[in-house]
């Protein structure tokens, strides 16, 4: 039995280990300047992912063998305050994280395979499989957190990743603009989350899910009865859900996200990024089963998403904007399923979607072939008025970044620049106390 | 007036004009608007991929001439870079002798001008070639200067004796001058006090022996610093030459340069999703609204009259639309309108529109396309469609321009004005000038003392001889030495070659075992090689691939009729592919039948995804799950004329054959059997694939093509029609079909059950070898392929090829027309034998037969602009893949089934990927004619389109002497007789010998036994 455990706990161990030194060696290379070559980093990539794939499986073949439900990898307490307060690095293997670190390693191992040849002779060949390691990391990190502050420390790889592989042609403006409006939606949400981790930790004195969530196996865990900030920190949740899943109204970055190269843009954001705040909820979920209120939110949210995105998908005319809003579609209809309490339909939801989406992904390109051009009846007769209004709804995407862009970022913007501007006055007003008074009135006038 | 001007209230007075004068200013807006129009790029739907010139509106233009206007208007490149030029220098693939000869051959009388004391111009010239000097911002000289080892180490690319010749020289001088000055009185030439300060610190070196202690590496830092100082003098003296900057041409710009905010941004988001949705030919499930209105009503529907959130940056829009609608202002009074607004006067109107409307030349260029063809697509766009593009884009242009201009300049101004604020002179300053001076003097050696003692006047000599040769002019030299290479290799082959093999008299030819007549594609030469490696006896001939058969053609699987023919050929005749055996009544609901065919192609991919992680196992497992196929339905073409235009009839079926074999002179000696093989090309996950299939085939397969013409040349009744034409076929020639995949290699068999008894054996006889012959072609296209090892056979590299068409992860299924150069018209004897390096489009033409050049003139005029069409549009992919071509194909979606975009939203892309053009070596296609100099000469000045081409140098021409075999090279008007540079062709005993081992480009040999 022992042994048996400190294999579980080696193997547990590699599943982690593994992206990390692949991430390690790949960006400590470019670091020092010193170039691999395509197929050296294709072979580091190829055993790095294959030795985490047989890792999360040994570890599967030993949960069922002996029949144990959860395995832990604890690596310590990092930081430890008297005894109410512990800051853990902590790994779980069980129902949840286990098929969902197998479906990471999985599709990225298909997606670095494919990359290989897609981006051959590619000048950001190397760049490519950094952040790729980089995102596996971050993914089995999360998916696999033990802690709310180990799965904030993956999340955030996720999104500095995602964001740098959005805008991997960083050489084009649009690129660039479009990888910054992904990366302020991903702090929006790693906000929520890092202020619902302090309220955990500040309720029960640190972050690990058992004893926040009660020590119940997932999914029968059931939160501890005195969680009386669940409203609170079940909001907060669900904020930092929606921003890494393109829930309403923060969608305008999944089809924005497309500028990426066809297989980070698949994996990466279409089929596992994407799921990662349903993940959160699912992780979560005994703190929503707390609270009715939070289910009808959650429930809400998800249906109110899958139908616009499914609107939407129909007036989409580029093939990636049309997978990214199928594939929200599903999201929504997944996050509406957590919310109605259906795990293990959720959780099965999550991984076949996560599959069949990477891989109409990756055959984009081949659309010319298959949606053959249809004519279109033309219609000349009275169009309603609404139905045009609908038609540019769906069209400029619900509007929702203008939404954001108008009542959030705009007024927020705004404020910034008149701070600003009242310190310029305020230290050329001190600066002319002393300065002739001539300078002083000009440079004044200059920021009024 | 304030910067509200964009909107309508403020339309200037002198835009109110009525009557006569309003039409007159209407018809020369519209116009200028044609005008403008001609430089958006002119590539269709990316289904039906068209080789074309990439600078077609500049082809009245000579080719030097033309590229400079395309960077000037388009913004692409002319040449390549001149650091990739560079490298060819190093790696020898432009030579210095070569360099030498182009630069005489530029300069003429003017080459060995001593016209300046830096010596003589092609001296001058060619050491700038070798070593460029450095350019750049004037600070980054300074720092260049100041923190690099500029000052202390003579440039490494100085041979030693120009080094050691310098400093001795400086030391000298210095020895002298220095010593002898310091604590004199008068130092008139101002040269102590200059060395003076060269030398640094007085303590350093004015003691006893001061100097005679330097070293070696002391006098050439001294040195560098003494021809540094006399160098920046010089300029400072040299009187500055300044030029105006150039105006900024669009509002844009000059807001863009002066609040670093790019408005294009905002109108280009409105716009790319309206031009998606309204050009969308099938991808979004729901249609725009309304989109048969044409573009203007439609965008006034979604914009004007609907419910909506507007950015706020476009404030105005909805009023500006409703008015345009209310008051029935069309969208050319509406451009003349904005352009008013703007400030645009008469003489601007041109220039501002042009740059307009390629501001976003993709979607443009893409209505411009689908409003010339008209019915062409499922979804046609109406006439006058770019128009109302460019009404909507200069409203929206100038609400972005007025709003930007409130906010950033707080509404001072107004937008009429707004561009004049931004004009400036530009001047290279004394540091840029000074330091091409020190760089380059230290190449050729010129002592400092020498510089030193240059008056005004031979400094502006000095900075003249080396500003009259700017980076462009380099890249021109350089880029015609890179063609010299290549022309000389190829005419010193065909030279060598025409003197090496006799004309057999047709009479004592014998009959050939079979004859495979393909496409004139540079990827079948090599096939046609291998073909005549395999099996001397037969004979191999080139046509343009669709046979001569220009038809409308739909297939058995249905969709649209497709113009199965060159694009110049407008053809009105359908054909039809029909199945033999009734379809089976298909009977099921729409649903389950929708829902069968999604979960059939989803569970096919599930296999492609499979072999891009697991190839060989999922090979294996297929081949284990394959179960023997029923057979495909057997299909027919229906040829015969039926209804107005279906078919045709026997007289046209008759003058298509006739035309067909005598274009290419096979009217006599018909082997037993003769095999039409189109060529065609699949692969997935490639949204290209149409660029790498038959271009003479309208950008399809000429499978269809290919069984047109046997089933015409079998049938009695043409043959009978033929004899009456006095060309016979005999009775026992048999025409066969075969499509040739260029990217798997493969072979199909076409109308296989056709063949009578008689001819079977022959029949897979030849197919046998055809089928081997592809196999060696596969192998010899798996050397340019990285990941094919070297040592692959025959059977290894069909299975390789084979694969990259099914990969979903490869962007380079095969290199299409990549490394095409040459284009031989004439008889295969000029060519048979030769390893062309699949980099020749071979055409065949008999001079014997025609004696009055009406054949060879109606094959030039088609072979003229598909060949060169091909050329010209690798040249430009390759020489700026970014501007000219598509860029990486990494980020492509494909967008309105209409073409690629680069990610979320963008421009449509036009022209080739990065991937298409990266073994491609831009050079400008060689034709060479097998006929004498005087007809063709005649051909130049009869035909217009192909005279010109030649003249302004869109191609090189040369001419092989059916006769003499003399070979004339058409240069500046004339023909020139060419002597072969090299004495004798380089020989290999197959052409496998030749290409083992080798990726990079070849040169020509023979191939066979001596």
């Amino acid at each position: 039995m022992t042994t048996r455990g400190e294999l579980a706990w080696l193997s547990g161990f590699a599943v982690i280990a593994s992206p990390c030194g692949l991430a390690f060696v790949l960006g400590a290379g470019s670091l020092v300047g010193a170039r691999l070559s395509e197929s050296t980093i294709a072979r580091l990539v190829k055993w790095s992912t294959l030795a985490g794939l047989g890792a999360t499986l040994l570890v599967l073949a030993i949960m069922l063998g002996t029949g144990e439900r959860r395995v832990v990898v604890d690596l310590g307490d990092w930081v430890t305050i008297s005894r109410d307060y512990h800051f853990a690095l902590k790994f779980v293997f069980d129902r949840l994280s286990v098929p969902f670190a197998l479906l990471a390693y999985t599709l990225a191992g298909a997606i670095a395979a494919f990359a290989r040849r897609y981006l051959h002779r590619e000048p950001g060949f190397n760049r490519f499989f950094t952040l790729y390691a980089l995102f596996l990391l971050g993914m089995t990190t999360t998916s696999l957190a033990g802690t709310i502050e180990t799965l904030f420390a993956g999340w955030e790889l996720v999104g500095l990743s995602s964001a740098l592989l959005v805008g991997f042609s960083h050489e084009r403006a649009a690129p660039a603009r479009s990888a910054l409006w992904v990366w302020c939606v991903y702090r929006v949400s790693d906000a929520a989350l890092v202020l619902a981790a302090a309220a955990l930790h500040h309720s029960a004195g640190g972050g690990d899910f058992d004893e926040l969530l009660g020590s119940g196996l997932w999914p029968h865990a059931r939160a501890l009865p005195p969680l009386d900030q669940a409203h609170a920190v079940g909001a907060l949740l669900l904020i930092a859900a929606a921003g890494k899943s393109a829930l309403i109204p923060f969608s305008g970055w999944l089809p924005r996200a497309m500028e990426g190269p066809t297989p980070s843009s698949a994996v990466f954001y279409g089929a596992l990024s994407v799921h990662l705040g349903v993940f959160l909820l699912l992780r979560v979920s005994p703190i929503l089963d707390a609270s009715p209120a939070l289910c009808a939110a959650t429930v809400a949210l998800g249906l109110a998403t899958a139908l616009f995105a499914h609107l939407a998908r129909g007036v989409q005319t580029d093939v990636k904007s049309a997978l990214s809003f199928a594939s929200l579609t599903q999201v929504g209809l997944i996050t509406a399923e957590v919310g109605l309490g259906c795990r293990y339909v959720a959780l099965v939801h999550l991984l076949a979607h996560a599959a069949l989406r990477a891989m109409q992904f990756l055959r984009a390109p081949s659309m010319l072939r298959e949606a053959a051009p249809r004519p279109v009846a033309t219609d000349l007769a009275r169009l309603a008025r609404s139905r045009s209004s609908l038609y540019r709804f769906l069209m400029e995407r619900g509007y929702l970044d203008l939404f954001l862009l108008e009542l959030f970022v705009r007024p927020f913007l705004a404020a910034a620049r008149g701070c600003d501007a009242l310190e310029r006055r305020w230290t050329s007003w001190l600066a002319g106390a002393v300065a002739t008074s001539d300078a002083a009135a000009a440079s004044i006038e200059e920021f009024t | 007036m304030d910067a509200s001007a964009g909107t309508s209230r403020a339309v200037p007075e002198r835009a109110v004009a009525t009557g006569a004068a309003l039409e007159d200013d209407l018809e020369r807006l519209s116009a200028a608007i044609e005008h403008a129009a001609h430089f958006l790029p002119a590539q269709g739907p990316i289904t039906t991929f068209i080789h074309h010139n990439t600078l077609h509106a500049f082809e009245h233009l000579p080719f030097e001439t033309a590229v400079l206007r395309g960077r000037e208007t388009l913004g692409g490149e002319p040449y390549l870079s001149e650091a990739r030029q560079r490298e060819a220098l190093r790696r020898g693939r432009i030579r210095i002798d070569e360099l030498r000869r182009v630069l005489e051959h530029d300069l003429g009388t003017r080459a060995y001008e001593r016209g300046s004391s830096l010596g003589t111009r092609i001296e001058v010239r060619l050491a700038m070639l070798q070593h460029p000097p450095r350019v750049g911002p004037t600070d980054e000289l300074r720092w260049h200067v100041a923190e690099t080892d500029a000052l202390r180490r003579i440039r490494p690319e100085a041979s030693s004796a120009t080094r050691e010749g310098l400093v001795a020289e400086t030391r000298h001088w210095a020895l002298r001058d220095l010593r002898g000055g310091v604590g004199r009185d008068g130092d008139p030439s101002g040269a102590s006090a200059l060395l003076i300060e060269a030398a640094g610190p007085t303590a350093e070196w004015s003691g006893e022996d001061g100097l005679e202690q330097w070293s070696d590496a002391d006098w050439e830092r001294f040195t560098l610093r003494v021809l540094w100082r006399v160098c920046r003098d010089g300029a400072r003296a040299a009187a500055v030459q300044a030029s105006p900057a150039r105006a900024p041409i669009r509002h844009r710009d000059a807001l863009l340069a002066a609040t670093g905010v790019d408005a294009d941004t905002l109108v280009h988001d409105i716009l790319i999703r309206f031009c998606g949705v309204w050009l969308d030919q099938g991808l979004a499930r729901r249609a725009l609204p309304g989109r048969a209105l044409g573009f203007l009503a439609s965008f006034t529907r979604v914009y004007g009259r609907s419910r909506g959130w507007l950015d706020g940056r476009l404030r105005g829009l909805k009023r500006e639309l409703r008015r345009l609608e209310s008051e029935r202002i069309g969208a050319l009074e509406s451009i003349r309108e904005s352009l008013a607004t703007l400030g645009v006067e008469g003489s601007e109107r041109g220039e501002f529109l042009t740059a307009t409307l390629l501001a976003l030349r993709g979607w443009g260029g893409m209505i411009r396309q689908l409003e010339a063809r008209g019915a062409g697509t499922s979804r046609g766009v109406p006439a006058g469609s770019l128009v109302e593009f460019l009404a909507i884009r200069l409203l929206l242009d100038r609400l972005a321009w007025a709003d930007l201009a409130r906010r950033e300049r707080g509404g001072a101004g107004s937008l009429a004005t707004l561009r004049s604020a931004a004009r400036g002179v530009v001047a290279a300053s004394v540091e840029q000038r000074a330091f091409q001076v020190f760089e380059l003097s230290q190449v050729l050696g010129i002592a400092p003392r020498v510089l030193f003692e240059l008056s005004a006047a031979g400094w502006a000599s000095v900075l003249g001889e080396i500003e009259s040769f700017p980076s462009l002019e380099r890249r021109r030299i350089f880029h015609l030495a890179y063609e010299k290479r290549l022309y000389t290799q190829t005419l010193d082959a065909l030279a060598l070659h025409a003197q090496d093999v006799a004309q057999p008299a047709a009479s004592t030819r014998r009959r050939p075992s079979f004859q495979w007549i393909c496409c004139l594609d540079e990827r079948e030469e090599s096939m046609r090689r291998h073909l005549e490696e395999l099996a001397p006896e037969a004979e191999t001939f080139g046509v343009a691939g669709f046979f001569n058969v220009a038809m409308l053609y739909r297939g058995a699987a249905g969709g649209e009729f497709v113009a199965q023919c060159p694009v110049a050929i407008k053809p009105d005749r359908r054909v039809v592919e029909e199945t033999t055996a009734a379809p089976v009544a298909a009977r099921r609901s729409v649903i389950a039948a929708s829902w069968s065919a999604w979960a059939r192609r989803e569970a096919a991919s599930v296999g492609l995804v499979t072999s891009v992680v697991f190839p060989r196992a999922t090979e294996w497992a297929a081949r284990r799950l394959a179960r023997p196929h029923p057979p495909a339905a057997t299909t027919r073409l229906r040829l015969e004329r039926d209804g107005d235009d279906v078919g045709f009839t026997l007289d046209e079926r008759v003058a298509i054959a006739e035309r067909l074999l005598r274009d290419m002179g096979l009217v006599d000696n018909l082997a037993r059997l003769a095999i039409f093989a189109g060529h065609g090309s699949t692969s997935l996950n490639n949204p290209h694939v149409s660029a790498y299939n038959c271009g003479a085939c309208g950008g399809y397969s000429g499978a269809p093509n290919a069984r047109a013409a046997a089933l015409m040349l079998n049938d009695p009744r043409v043959r009978a029609g033929l004899a009456a034409r006095a060309l016979t076929i005999p009775d026992d020639t048999w025409f066969a079909a075969v499509e040739h995949e260029t990217c798997t290699d493969a072979i199909t068999a076409l109308d296989a059950d056709l063949v009578p008894e008689s001819h079977r054996g022959a029949y897979e006889t030849a197919l046998a070898l055809v089928v081997r012959a592809a196999a060696r072609n596969a192998r010899e296209r798996c050397r340019r392929f990285l990941s094919a090892p070297l040592d692959l056979d025959s059977k290894a590299a069909r299975a390789h090829v084979a694969h990259r068409a099914l990969d979903l992860s490869q962007v380079r299924p095969e290199l299409g027309h990549a490394t095409n150069a040459l284009c031989v018209v004439g008889r295969r004897a000029c060519t048979r034998g030769l390893f062309l390096d699949r980099r020749a489009f071979l055409t065949s033409y008999d001079p014997a037969r025609d004696d009055d050049l009406a054949i060879l003139t109606r094959t030039l005029r088609a072979v003229f602009p598909v060949c060169a069409g091909i050329n010209l549009e690798y040249y430009f992919s390759t020489v700026d893949n970014l501007v000219y071509g598509c860029g990486t194909k990494l980020p492509h979606n494909i967008a309105s089934l209409l073409g690629v975009m680069d990610g979320a939203a963008g421009d449509l892309r036009t022209g080739l990927p990065w991937q298409m053009v990266e073994i491609h070596e831009p050079a400008r296609l060689l034709f060479v004619i097998e006929t004498s100099r005087e007809s063709m000469a005649k051909i130049l000045e009869r035909e217009a389109d192909i005279g010109g081409m030649c003249r302004r140098g869109w191609v090189n021409l040369a001419t092989l002497d059916p006769a003499t075999r003399a070979v004339h090279v058409y240069q500046g008007g004339e023909f020139r007789r060419y002597h072969a540079s090299a004495a004798v062709l380089p020989r290999a005993e197959t052409s496998h010998a030749w290409y083992r081992g080798r990726r990079d480009h070849l040169e020509f040999a023979a191939i066979g036994r001596a």
